[in-house]
């Protein structure tokens, strides 16, 4: 693939070359100044400097210091813009060669309520005029954070969002939930568009290697992002149709500004090193070998995982002309991994091109290209996982060896890699038009091909002795078709509206094969087809999804706002029968700041009230064919030998999630402190369930329109600026949002489990859990019986004199995040951010695995707790429970919290920037993932390593012995030339 | 200039998105999407469905005997569950609730995958034998056979099963008399040749499930008339639906399914993914009839038809496997794995040498039948419990690891969990839905214990070459004078 990467490097090269031969001199002058913080006077570092209407534009550097040059003379309006402060305008006259000093101090503003947002609305709005919530990640939280994929940047920034890493492996991403469970089938990942064009977001992209699963998340970076937008589902997404009830992230690239070509290097430098406050290790688990000296008390510490090295290095380039901008950039990446065989490598380069073709019209081009490379260890339920084996104490058995660290390097045989290789586009025209018509159109494809390998050597013996190999490739390609048109009409004073009528069309196509070899005669063979015993098969998935939108926003007064429209969506879910569904929304905002009386009676204590209330559908479509009564056939004795697949079910039709939301954005004292809320309730209408069949019918599950799911909760965003002094700035801010989610109706459907275990039946969450419970069957006061139940607490209320039992689900039904950022002096910034989740249960598998050895985990970590004793009927004492009969003793308190984010980042001094012929500089260190605390002792509550393979709903909750996402640490240095 | 260059490329940009649409771009074309299985709409387009199917239902039987013989099998007394892989309440028949009933797999879904073969069975024979004129009497005769199989097979584990959507249960007799009606339209469309004589056997398998005992006896000796050494057995297929038992018992990924001392030479009785399993054999003809004769109280006849059972089941193959298995329990120490360790079936008993064979090592594998019987000794019996015990032991070692026993020790099981809750007309407690043992089945899983638990140190020497079974099955068996014709 090298080939294609440098022709695409090249192509978007000689295009920026291109552009650059395109500079103009003439008749130009330049702005140059300052921009403050009003009270303070410290500096605004990272503040955006631009130009409406022209594309210049730049960021503030050391001390707040700005440049704009090459700007066409006259009279120009310069924008400034910076989290946390107003956005603020200045008209400035500049003559042909002039310099023109502008020093600008800017206010603080709690709430960015000017920002404008384009998802969930047909043309671009300002927040102020929304009657729903959307959220919005900007350019300076995204490069600062030290992450690598979106779903680890979203964890802790996004009220009402539930971001839970799945493991601490490569290649696997995190499971992101917006306002609870919404539908019962089917991932909740939220859909995710890259500059207008949708991309995979599969969570299940290759073979299950025990549980954990290699995720399309995983190579979505956070390189080279402008913007993110996120619609949680409900009437901010009802304009993306039946794809969207679980929610919109849409991600916006930068493009590059005019200028002279602007060169970002960045070199970074770090460590990961292994949490392990969950690993019991071999002083523990080999206690005797231990004893006798044959085996160190911390093998595993010391012998299997390490502190991994990673490198990062990118380089950017951006600038052009006033005709045609840029950005181009590069990053290649390295590291060891904390445990063996999970080495990782990464080169991705992403370009843009934004070209204008005449004062009000544009074409845009993005494109990217992301090459990964890592390795895996089994995992999870996999009998060939080292680590499981080791910590459960079935390594030697599972390997035949005789010591644990011979067992050790047999387990570590078996060789998984993984190759990835991302390539999107996106074309993009933007006709401004007039005041009153505009227009765009966006095409694009993702395309996702990755390739995994499960070779197992001969002579490993956890698996077949005579070696083994699998090889598995999936193909994906999405492509994207989007135009739109709107009127803004009548633009009066006291009435401006704006009428968008949109097309949006998808197809996904989904390839899926594998090949596998058992039984190899010589070592050293890689094709599969070399084997004894070779088998094949292949998956394939097709649908198409498309609709049309209109979309109302009127603004009355500028301060009464009132928002309608519909979505008419088509899909081929159901085969060649293409079918319909409507959904509509309606909103309304009213911005009270405006009023007189709330500003005289507010002064500077209330700066911004604001109330708005919406309600809007989206839905969700089935997965394709379910309609139809289908035969599947498996090769059996040299014959294709049929059975039954779907039962059919004629009446399949979308499910349909209504939203009503209300909340208000407000500010207080003087603009320091912002609060964000939104109380929302959603109902999964004609919930779609994979009901099981009667088993007298021979048949597997349908899924069907059967139930009811509702949703409620409320999201809170605050935000606090304590301290404000030339030489020291503080603020902090918290999140927190509720979630009870209830299965309301099931219809003709009877209870069942959606994973082993997780349990859908009316008036409990979605999943929750019912296990295996010893019990007193007959009151003698001993544990004689086992049955299911549900694990609930009875303590958590009373209502109307009855306590409040619901169940426990595995997914939190509280969480939030705390951050907190100072500024020290003009060029040190500190910032710290951790998340937590509660209110839910998690399942410990591994120490269910190890009580088939006698091993009790639970005893060893939980100080005075004891394994139930099963008594017979007539009372006398025996073995310790079953593991299978006493599952209960494995669900624990989920409630964690994690000290997620530290970053410390320096201003390099100009002087010392200058010596290396950079404009400026800074140095930064942080940490990720600092420190852990849960209520249980025994597993990491915030994973999820048992998926149900195949990318459908995922509950989460269920791990495995597995490794926790490392403790991060990385310095680095990045220049602007 | 740039005005007109822009109207150029604005209407070049509604083209391209008209184009898309319009212009056959498959990709974007809504209705160009596939769906790659066979719907109903396909399957009335095959020119012989009939045919077509019938592998199919060949491959379910397949998957059928397999859940059978794994989850009945520990159940039963012939085997213990050291490992991870099997969930050990299936150990302790009294703990056995629907929920652990509940799988569809192959290893353990008997129930799931018995219903699954019935009512595949049924839509052949009611949805696609009436249209289909190229459909032939040996077609239907197969097709007949495998519903009666799958009646006869849930009669033997389960009291009551339903037999259609939101159908109350049907009881286990009636279910016999239903495999009884396929199994005789079988041979009446059936040609003749080796079908013939499998559904005979079948029959006399069935007849005895009922309680017939002369009917029994007259399909017995029809089939051994046709052919006295007879065997049928169902293959598998390492790459796709393999030997289910295999895996637990031989393969011991998972350290699952370790036999019970007194039999451990019968083990292993599968040394491949693709090993047959017996369905019917001679032997169990001969069986059939000494359990008529033992009925009837014709001791001298009982023993002459288990000493025939047993010089056929001795004729049978038993080529040498070299089994690396370490005869391991759950907490790693050691299993009886000596030739010279004496086994005595339970306190009352003699010990008796050969029952154990050395391992790891080389052993001879009874692929079809084995026994630690002799056909002379059993002719010289005496007593009626000494020949009752002789019956039940033959039978036990004869049908080993072929999903018998547990049906022989008088033990059904509830049927599937989804099945109780899906179905109006099913409530939990009512006909079908416990597991049944006999009072006479031991407590917990004091079946599989013997003492000394391990007769090595903890330097795998032997410490004791005398091993004592708990309890003896056999002889429980004989005392409570548990016949089918009874």
């Amino acid at each position: 693939m090298l080939p294609l990467r440098r022709s695409f490097t090249g192509a978007l090269a000689g295009l920026a070359m291109l552009a650059l031969g395109g500079e103009l001199s003439a008749q130009t002058g330049t702005i140059r100044g300052t921009v403050i913080d009003a009270q303070s006077g410290r500096a605004l570092v990272g503040t955006q400097v631009s130009v409406p209407g022209t594309q210049r534009g730049t960021v503030a550097g050391a001390e707040g210091r700005y440049v704009l040059e090459n700007l066409p003379a006259g009279e120009l309006l310069v924008r400034y813009q910076i989290i946390g402060y107003e956005t603020t305008e200045r008209t400035v006259t500049i003559q042909a060669g002039e310099t023109v000093t502008l020093d600008l101090q800017l206010r603080t503003r709690a709430l960015a309520m000017d920002e404008l947002v384009v998802t969930g609305v047909g043309q671009a709005t300002s927040r102020r005029q929304l009657s729903t919530s959307v959220a919005v990640l900007g350019e300076q939280a995204i490069s600062e954070a030290p992450v690598q994929s979106i779903d680890q940047l979203l964890q802790g920034r996004v009220a009402g969002s539930t971001v839970s890493a799945v493991s601490g492996q490569p290649g696997t991403g995190s499971q992101i939930s917006f306002r609870g469970v919404s539908s019962v089938f089917g991932s909740q990942t939220p859909v995710i568009y890259i500059d207008g064009v949708r991309v995979d977001n599969s969570q299940a992209t290759a073979p299950g290697t025990g549980g954990e699963q290699s995720s399309a998340l995983a190579d979505l970076l956070t390189t080279d992002i402008e913007r993110i937008e996120i619609t949680r589902g409900g009437p901010a997404s009802t304009l993306y149709g039946s794809d969207a009830a679980t929610g919109v992230i849409q991600i916006f690239t930068k493009r590059g500004r005019p200028g002279a070509p602007r060169i970002t290097a960045r070199i970074e430098q770090g460590v990961d090193v292994p949490e392990l406050k969950y690993i019991l290790d071999a002083g523990i688990i080999y206690e005797s070998r231990v004893e006798a000296g044959e085996l160190p008390a911390d093998f595993l510490a010391q012998s299997f995982f390490r502190t991994g090295w990673v490198q990062s290095y990118a380089l950017g380039v951006s600038g052009g002309s006033e005709a045609v901008t840029y950005n181009v950039s590069g990053r290649i990446q390295d590291a060891e991994g904390i445990q063996p065989r999970n080495e990782s490598g990464l080169i991705s380069t992403r370009g843009s091109l934004q070209s204008t073709l005449t004062d009000n019209s544009r074409l845009q081009f993005s494109g990217s290209y992301a090459r990964s490379t890592y390795g895996r260890l089994y995992n999870g339920t996999a009998i060939a996982d080292p680590l499981t084996a080791l910590e459960v104490g079935d390594a030697l058995f599972l390997t035949g060896a005789s010591t644990v660290q011979e067992a050790t390097e047999i387990f570590l045989m078996a060789d998984i890699q993984e190759l990835v290789e991302r390539i999107g586009f996106s074309g993009g025209y933007i006709w401004d038009g007039s005041d009153l018509f505009g227009f765009r159109a966006t095409l694009g494809v993702d395309r996702r091909a990755n390739e995994q390998t499960q070779f197992q050597p001969i002579g490993f013996t956890p698996g077949n002795e005579e070696g083994s190999l699998l090889r598995f490739q999936r193909n994906f390609t999405s492509a994207t078709v989007d135009a739109a048109a709107s009127v803004n009409w009548p633009t009066t004073e006291n009435v401006r509206s704006t009428f968008t009528v949109g097309a949006q069309g998808f197809r996904d196509n989904e390839y899926r094969i594998f090949g596998s070899g058992v039984g190899f005669a010589l070592p050293g063979s890689k094709d599969f087809d070399d084997a004894a015993t070779v088998t094949a098969g292949e998956t394939r998935s097709q649908v198409f999804n498309g609709g049309i939108y209109l979309d109302e926003n009127l603004a009355l007064w500028d301060r009464l706002f009132l928002n309608a429209g519909v979505r008419f969506d088509a899909g081929t879910s159901f085969g060649d029968e293409v079918d319909f569904a409507t959904y509509p929304k309606f909103g309304v905002a009213y911005d009270l700041g405006r009023e007189q009386r709330v500003r005289d009676v507010g002064g500077d204590w209330i700066t911004e009230l604001r109330l708005r209330s919406a309600y809007g559908e989206t839905g969700k479509f089935p997965p394709p064919f379910l309609r139809d009564r289908t035969f599947s056939a498996t090769s059996f004795r040299d014959e294709s030998a049929p059975r039954f697949s779907n039962p059919g079910n004629p009446d399949l039709r979308p499910e349909v999630t209504r939203t009503f939301e209300a909340g208000f954005e407000a500010a207080f004292l003087r603009d320091r402190v912002g609060i964000d809320f939104t109380w929302y309730n959603a109902t999964t209408d004609d919930a779609l369930f994979f009901v099981p069949e009667q088993p007298v019918t021979g048949q597997g599950t349908q899924i069907r329109n059967v139930g009811e799911i509702s949703n409620r909760g409320v999201e809170l965003d605050v935000s606090a600026l304590l301290v404000n002094r030339p030489t020291l700035s503080w603020q902090v801010g918290a999140t927190f949002q509720t979630v009870n989610n209830e299965v309301v109706d099931m219809g003709i459907a009877a209870p069942f489990n959606v994973e082993p275990q997780k349990r859908v039946v009316e008036g409990e969450t979605v999943g929750a859990w019912y296990v295996t419970t010893p019990y007193d069957s007959n009151g003698d006061g001993n544990l004689d019986g086992s049955r299911l139940q549900f694990i609930r607490d009875c303590e958590d209320g009373v209502e109307e004199g009855e306590p409040v039992c619901r169940a426990y689900g595995p997914t939190p039904t509280r969480s939030g995040s705390l951050s907190t950022r100072v500024g020290l002096g003009q060029r040190l910034t500190l910032s710290a951010m951790g998340d937590w989740a509660a209110g839910h249960k998690v399942m410990d598998f591994g120490s269910v695995w190890s009580t088939f050895n006698g091993i009790f985990r639970r005893e060893e970590r939980e100080e005075g707790y004891e394994y139930p004793i099963r008594y017979s009927t007539a009372g006398v004492a025996g073995n310790p429970y079953a593991q299978s009969a006493a599952r209960s003793e494995f669900i624990y308190d989920g409630d964690w919290f994690k000290l997620r984010e530290i970053t410390a980042r320096y201003g390099i001094p100009d002087e010392l920037a200058g010596r290396l012929r950079a404009a400026n500089g800074t140095a930064f260190f942080s940490v990720r993932n600092a420190w852990i605390w849960s209520r249980n002792p025994l597993i990491d509550p915030e994973l999820s390593g048992l998926n149900p393979s195949g990318g459908g709903l995922a509950l989460g909750g269920e791990s495995s012995i597995t490794i926790s996402p490392p403790r991060s640490f990385r310095v680095g240095l990045e220049f602007t030339f | 200039m740039r005005n007109h260059a822009h109207r150029r490329l604005l209407g070049l940009t509604f083209a391209l998105f008209l184009g898309s649409g319009a212009v056959g771009c498959d990709f974007l074309d809504p209705t160009n999407v596939e769906n790659p299985l066979t719907t109903a709409d396909d399957l009335a387009q095959a020119t012989e469905p009939t045919r077509a199917l019938l592998p199919g239902l060949r491959a379910q039987f397949a998957r059928a005997i397999n859940g059978t013989i794994v989850l009945t099998e520990v159940v039963s007394d012939n085997y213990a569950i050291h490992g991870t892989g099997l969930d050990s309440e299936y150990d302790n028949p009294r703990a056995i609730v629907p929920n652990i009933v509940n799988a569809t797999g192959t290893a353990t879904g008997l129930y799931w995958n018995l219903q699954e073969l019935r009512a595949l069975a049924t839509f052949v024979l009611d949805d696609i034998v009436p249209g289909d004129a190229t459909a032939t009497p040996d077609q239907l005769a197969e097709v007949r056979y495998y519903r009666g199989m799958a009646y006869l097979m849930l009669a033997e584990n389960f009291t009551a099963a339903p037999l259609e959507t939101d159908g109350t249960p049907v009881a286990a007799l009636d279910l016999v008399s239903l495999a009884l009606a396929d199994f005789e339209a079988s041979l009446a469309a059936g040609g003749a040749g080796d079908f013939t004589l499998r559904t005979r056997a079948a029959q006399a398998r069935t007849h005895r499930a009922a309680g017939n005992g002369s009917q029994a006896a007259q399909a017995a000796q029809q089939a051994l008339a046709t052919e006295p050494n007879f065997v049928f057995l169902q293959e598998y297929d390492a790459t796709s639906i393999s030997n289910a038992a295999y895996v637990f018992t031989t393969d011991r990924a998972l350290r699952e399914m370790q036999p019970l001392p007194r039999l451990d030479f019968l083990d292993p009785k599968y040394t491949s993914l693709s090993a047959a399993v017996p369905v019917a054999k001679a032997e169990e003809m001969h069986l059939i009839l000494a359990e008529v004769a033992l009925a009837a109280g014709s001791l001298d006849e009982a023993r002459g038809h288990v000493a025939n059972a047993i010089e056929i089941a001795l004729t049978r193959p038993r080529p040498s496997f070299n089994d690396t298995d370490q005869r391991q329990n759950a907490n790693l120490t050691l299993r009886p794995r000596n030739a010279e360790i004496l086994i005595r079936a339970d306190p009352e008993s003699p010990f008796r040498a050969g029952l154990v064979l050395t391992r790891p090592g080389s052993v001879p594998v009874p692929t079809i039948s084995g026994t630690s019987l002799r056909a002379d000794s059993v002719r010289a019996l005496t007593g009626e419990e000494a020949t009752w015990h002789a019956f039940h032991l033959a039978r036990q070692e004869i049908h080993f690891l072929e999903g018998r026993r547990m049906s022989d020790l008088g033990i059904r099981l509830p049927m599937m969990l989804r099945e109780i809750e899906a179905n109006p007309n099913i409530s939990m407690g009512g006909p079908g839905t416990q597991v049944v043992v006999p009072a006479y089945i031991p407590q917990d899983n004091q079946m599989d214990n013997f003492s000394p638990a391990s007769p090595y140190d903890d330097n795998d020497q032997l410490t004791t070459t005398e091993v004592t079974m708990q309890v003896d099955m056999n002889r429980v068996l004989a005392r409570e004078r548990v016949n089918a014709f009874n």
